[in-house]
């Protein structure tokens, strides 16, 4: 099943001064259960796509369809239940509410979507567990290491029940080790519980372990690989 | 949760938060303070001109009002006195006849207000007698004893048991003079009465003037307690064909020295609310704009505006919610602690304050009620503080903030 569905998506970034044609005429589909880098140089665009994919920014040309449903004349508000709904962001630093632990973090997204306490208490410890983060699940993110605090992140998209996680460049900040911790627990989610992951990175050691790559280069795909 | 992330928000940055949060107590501290010494002020003004002046009932002749005088007296004088006997509210009741007149000492003459009084009556009704600070209250002096206020003794440059010459007009416009001598030197709370009044004994004047024992102008009543005035009042008129006004009727000054204070009273509230409201903005503002990535992360992953909206809002009510009550209750320990050591002393001050009929001690006065209000105007004050910044972060742009990662 197609979670998201691009048609010639293109997006223009000051269109009145100065153009600038960050995405330019893509069309791409990703299916449920897909673990995918989107790769390129600095500026090819990577964020602009997720963000539009994201319904974070609406493109200038085509159209986004996520789940079978077009955001693309969606209002800011429907927008934003949207998101809440049907989408987990890992973004690359400020993930997290500083004065919330850990838990209080990853419950706050379920607060909002009206999830009864008893379903988020047990959802919230589930993935702390899952995240091997249960023994720091009282910390604030300050108290955390860079790798944990994007675990938690991880956790907080995950507690959402999103058709599938964006994630922009979430080990840009990370050193090796805790990259590769990252990854084996996005891998793992994906292997075994078939959560849909999209994920940019520069990062050659993220890009090996993707499934797909889709490479970018000036707003435009030059590579589509399936591994 | 949004209230719990709204609370842990404020202590963020605790030097910010404190410092608002001290302007909010401080701010209510001086409301309550500035209330309660306006109330102290007023209220002594206003006790010290019924206690010692005006009295809570006075009745005249309706003529009286027009040309002030031997020419108009009560009618019935006997009757006005037994009110005291029929009306279980009176406390005391007293006779006057008031004349103008000059007084003159070897120095020099002033024109003055006689009142001829019955001195145990006047004593029942306005305390005059306490107010005696040199001499006595017409006891030593056998013949024509009088009273003067401290003022004009010193104008006249004349001491107890100085002679002075008092000289009034009888009822057909003959010059009367007699010789007095100072029994005792007062000095009143009422800035009217030690401006202009002096006191003879009844009998004194109307052999001077050749009037009746039993002629008066004026009746002055002291009342239990002031909830039966205006029954009172309606009791004697029915009993009388006399003129009868209760205090605020004779003196506009009650109502106005009121009115002052209440508007003077809500002026500072006003300007104290303003500038804590700037200050309230201005923090609130500080807050929103260092969490400009933090609020876009939140919007991005799905937060509403409005509940990005009642978080500012939120978080600004909590800190007056825990600032206000402090300063309630800093005043209200201020006042708890005057009370009990005798009130704040003023007499420094004393000058001005007496002039305008005001105590020289300042015994803080505040209703109950002013604390619940004065919580709902910071209460108010901070929702209206919170809106600016409230909107200025319900319109971050999620990806705007985001991308300054
Ligand atoms: N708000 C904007 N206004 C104008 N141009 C923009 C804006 N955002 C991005 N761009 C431009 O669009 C292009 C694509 O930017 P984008 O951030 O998507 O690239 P990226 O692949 O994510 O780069 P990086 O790897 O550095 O994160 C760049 O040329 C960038 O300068
Ligand atoms: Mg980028």
């Amino acid at each position: 099943m197609k979670v998201i569905e691009l048609k010639n998506l293109s997006k223009i970034y000051n269109p009145e001064t100065i153009p600038v044609r960050a995405i330019n005429d893509v069309t791409l589909s990703v299916k449920e259960g897909e673990f995918t880098a989107i790769v390129g140089p600095s500026g090819c665009g990577k964020t602009t796509l997720l963000n539009m994919i994201g319904g974070l920014d609406i493109s200038s040309e085509g159209s986004v369809e996520v789940g079978g449903v077009s955001i693309q004349d969606m209002n800011e508000s429907q927008l934003t239940a949207f998101r809440l709904q049907h989408i987990g962001f890992v973004f690359q630093a400020y993930n997290l509410i500083p004065v919330f632990t850990a838990k209080e973090n990853i419950e706050f997204i379920m607060v909002l979507q009206n999830m009864d306490a008893k379903t988020m208490q047990e959802r919230s410890d589930d993935l702390l567990d899952r995240m091997g983060i249960k023994n720091q699940k009282n910390r604030r993110p300050s108290e955390l290491s860079g790798g944990q605090q994007q675990r938690v992140a991880v956790a907080r998209a995950l507690a959402a029940r999103p058709k599938f996680v964006l994630a922009d460049e979430p080990t840009a900040n990370l050193d090796s080790g805790s990259t590769e911790d990252l990854l084996d627990i996005m891998a793992k989610l994906n292997k075994e519980e078939k959560i849909t992951f999209i994920f940019s990175t520069h990062d050659q050691r993220v890009i090996d372990r993707a499934k797909r790559v889709i490479t970018l280069e000036d707003g435009v795909i030059i590579s589509d690989e399936h591994r | 949760m949004i209230l719990s992330l709204a609370w842990k928000n404020i202590w963020r940055s605790k030097r910010r938060s404190f410092v608002v949060m001290s302007a909010v107590a401080i701010g209510v501290w001086s409301i309550i303070f500035m209330v309660s010494f306006y109330n102290s002020m007023t209220g002594a003004i206003s006790r010290n001109s019924l206690q010692h002046d005006y009295s809570h009932i006075q009745i005249h002749h309706e003529g009286y009002l027009s040309e002030p005088g031997l020419g108009f007296q009560v009618k019935n004088p006997s009757r006005l006195l037994e009110f005291s006997s029929q009306i279980s509210d009176i406390e005391a009741t007293t006779g006057r006849l008031i004349v103008n007149g000059m007084v003159a000492s070897p120095k020099t003459n002033l024109g003055i207000q006689v009142y001829a009084i019955d001195p145990a009556n006047e004593a029942a009704v306005t305390d005059l007698p306490s107010f005696i600070i040199a001499g006595d209250y017409f006891i030593n002096i056998k013949r024509n004893p009088i009273l003067l206020s401290q003022k004009l003794a010193e104008k006249l440059k004349v001491k107890v048991r100085s002679k002075v010459v008092i000289t009034v007009q009888d009822l057909e416009a003959n010059i009367r003079a007699g010789a007095f001598r100072v029994s005792g030197i007062f000095h009143s709370k009422s800035p009217r009465i030690n401006n202009g009044v002096i006191y003879l004994r009844h009998e004194d004047l109307s052999k001077l003037i050749n009037l009746p024992d039993t002629a008066f102008n004026e009746f002055a009543y002291l009342l239990k307690d002031n909830e039966s005035l205006i029954e009172t009042k309606q009791m004697m008129e029915a009993k009388t064909n006399n003129m009868v006004r209760t205090y605020r009727e004779i003196a506009p000054e009650f109502d106005m020295i009121e009115e002052g204070s209440a508007i003077s009273k809500q002026v500072i509230t006003v300007i104290v609310m303003l500038a804590l409201l700037f200050g309230i903005i201005n923090t609130m503002l500080m807050a929103v704009l260092e969490r400009t990535k933090e609020i876009g992360m939140l919007r991005a992953i799905g937060m509403f505006k409005r509940k990005i909206f009642l978080m500012i809002v939120l978080e600004t009510f909590m800190i007056s919610l825990v600032s206000a009550p402090v300063g309630l209750m800093a005043g209200f320990l201020t006042n708890v602690y005057f009370e009990k050591n005798g009130g704040m002393d003023l007499s420094q001050y004393a000058g001005a304050l007496e002039q305008y009929g005001g105590d020289a001690i300042f015994y803080p006065q505040i209703a109950q009620s002013t604390y619940l209000l004065l919580m709902l105007v910071v209460m108010m004050t901070a929702l209206i503080g919170a809106i600016y910044p409230a909107i200025k972060a319900v319109n971050l742009k999620p990806l705007e903030a985001i991308r300054k990662l």
